[in-house]
């Protein structure tokens, strides 16, 4: 993906660089046109994966935000997830409020609690700072356990129901197809503008050299705070849709193994490009399922494909991409 | 000439050890001034502390007339005072253009939310940025290098990178930190041309450095020694201290 400008050649003939453009817009028209009409040949079970896929795209990006353009890790997001898809769910089947004051409920938990977790945390680093977003991740659990008088404990809260949208029930995988992934994609292209404003450039300056980017007059804590609560409202947007998809929420979705999952999504698409977290949470929701035929040693093939992926790839399924468009690209104006 | 920047008494220990002691200068609007001493003398220390990375245990930095002892780094980068330093530290990650272009973060005010829904000032803040980058890549003749990622750079291009980073930002007082460290000969004296003509153009400079060579270009300079300022003046009247000759240069 063209993350920077700079990454175009400006060596390169203006004609050229239109054909360029054309045969991405080509890939890229492609790529939607087998996304517009994959349900109508793929099976229930792969479009529920790809279902998966779009909500951990949601949840993902805002820590591979955090990660590829702040430097910080955050194991932290299951606990936003949770809090969307509780508060929905609570807020639903108790008082029979309408899904958009479910969702607003876990968005503004989340970003109050991120905001309160994040201010003082958020002076650590490194690896302290990772482990201080464990232990959010921990407690979160324990309390979505604990708290059974509001998440049902174990037991879970069901009966929530599908998403309407307009008198159209999103009750099916497929349905909830078309709404999750032009969220993700909003989404997306938000970060995208964001990476690419004044404000992504004091990110990516306070991850590479945070002191130069005090100097500049980058409030680094600030900074950091504003993007760790924005990561927590993807977290809990992709929560309530997730609750909202599968009609149950118990605390076995929210544990720390989660948190993990985001992580390795965002670490194996490529934390520094936004299609990464698209391609890492396809990767995180596909394989193990494709992995699964071979029974039990399924789990060892996974962390199999991992070790390679993050030995040949280090920079990620997005960093890959874009290396590879950048050497396409610079072939091209060569010949 | 009004003091731009006054430092007033100032004192700070490291685990008992007393680094700096007393010290006192000022540096006067307009002027090349350098600081200088011998390794260990708290050259770091004092400019760790004028630029906020420290706080003083005692005394007064006043800037503008304005005491900022207790400001923090970017506040104080907000009021004009812009520092560079030893290591040059560079976005490693971005290029040249981008590395310069984050340099006028202070000059565009488009915050988050606008950054997201991609605003019409959130754009009019990337174009402002840019056309500033590309000036000073053109002015510190960096337009060759440009769209080359800046961890890349040899190091004396780096630190051009940084030079130029800081000019964007518009500086009222520019700090720099041992600027000549890991240049040769012929990029120190491209060096001095350059900072003498920021200076014909108005810009104060504060100038740490232990190269005798750079500092000829300073208008006044204070001698830091294990903490002391032991002299200031010219630099015919520092070359002629006795105290200098003995603690700095050996003689």
């Amino acid at each position: 993906m063209k993350q920077f400008e700079s990454e175009v050649p400006s060596s390169l003939p203006a004609s050229r660089l239109r054909s360029v453009r054309y045969r991405m817009w080509g890939v890229v028209a492609v790529l939607f046109a087998l996304w517009a009409v994959a349900p109508g040949f793929a099976s229930r079970s792969v479009i529920d994966m790809l279902v998966f896929s779009g909500l951990y795209t949601i949840a993902g990006l805002g820590v591979a935000f955090l990660l590829g353009q702040c430097g910080i890790v955050s194991l932290a997001q299951s606990v936003f997830y949770g809090i969307g898809a509780y508060s929905t769910a609570y807020c639903t089947t108790h008082y029979g409020w309408p899904a958009p004051a479910g969702f607003a409920i876990g968005v503004a938990i989340s970003a109050a609690i991120a905001l309160a977790v994040g201010w003082p945390v958020l002076r650590l680093s490194g690896y302290f700072l990772a482990l201080a977003t464990l232990a959010l991740a921990i407690i979160g659990q324990v309390l979505f356990t604990e708290w059974d008088w509001l998440t049902g404990g174990t037991l879970g809260i069901g009966g929530i129901p599908h998403l309407n949208l307009f008198g159209f029930v999103l009750n099916s995988p497929q349905r909830f197809y078309y709404l999750v992934w032009p969220v993700a994609a909003l989404l997306l292209l938000l970060h995208r503008n964001l990476l690419r404003s004044r404000t992504g450039f004091a990110m990516r300056a306070m991850r590479d050299a945070p002191a130069a980017a005090a100097v500049l007059g980058v409030d680094n804590h600030l900074l950091k705070v504003k993007v760790f609560v924005l990561s927590a409202v993807l977290g809990a947007l992709a929560g309530s849709l997730f609750a909202h998809y599968v009609s149950f929420v118990s605390v076995d979705s929210f544990g720390v193994d989660r948190a993990i999952n985001f992580l390795l999504l965002a670490v194996l698409g490529g934390a520094k490009t936004v299609l990464g977290t698209v391609l890492g949470a396809l990767f995180i929701t596909i394989m193990p399922r494709l992995l699964s035929r071979f029974g039990d040693i399924h789990a060892v093939l996974f962390a199999g494909c991992l070790i390679a992926a993050v030995i040949f790839l280090p920079e990620g399924f997005g960093g890959a991409l874009g290396r590879m468009a950048q050497r396409l690209r610079a072939r091209q104006a060569r010949t | 000439m009004a003091a731009l920047l006054e430092v007033k008494q100032v004192s700070r220990s490291f685990s008992g050890l007393r680094v700096l002691n007393n010290v006192s200068f000022a540096v006067e609007a307009g002027g090349i001034i350098g600081l200088i001493g011998p390794n260990g003398a708290g050259k770091s220390t004092l400019f760790n502390i004028v630029s906020g990375f420290l706080a003083p245990d005692a005394g007064l930095v006043l800037y503008q007339g304005h005491d900022v002892s207790r400001l923090s780094v970017p506040a104080r980068s907000r009021s004009g005072l812009v520092r560079t330093f030893q290591t040059p530290q560079v976005f490693a990650n971005l290029t040249v253009r981008e590395n310069i272009m984050a340099g006028s973060y202070k000059q565009t005010a488009s915050g988050l939310t606008a950054g997201l829904l991609g605003t019409p000032r959130a754009r009019a803040d990337i174009a402002r940025m840019r056309a500033a980058a590309d000036a000073a890549c053109e002015r510190f003749g960096l337009t060759r290098v440009v769209d080359q990622l800046a961890g890349k750079l040899p190091g004396g291009q780096q630190r051009l990178v940084e030079l130029a980073r800081a000019w964007v930002s518009e500086p009222a007082l520019l700090c720099l930190d041992e600027p000549s460290s890991g240049l040769n000969s012929k990029e120190v004296a491209r060096l001095m041309q350059t900072l003498q003509r920021l200076n014909r153009e108005g810009l104060t400079i504060l100038l740490v450095s232990h190269d005798m060579d750079l500092v000829t270009i300073a208008s006044s300079i204070h001698v830091l020694c294990f903490g002391e300022i032991i002299a200031s003046g010219a630099l015919t009247q520092i070359q002629a201290d006795a105290r200098v000759r003995e603690a700095y240069l050996g003689l």
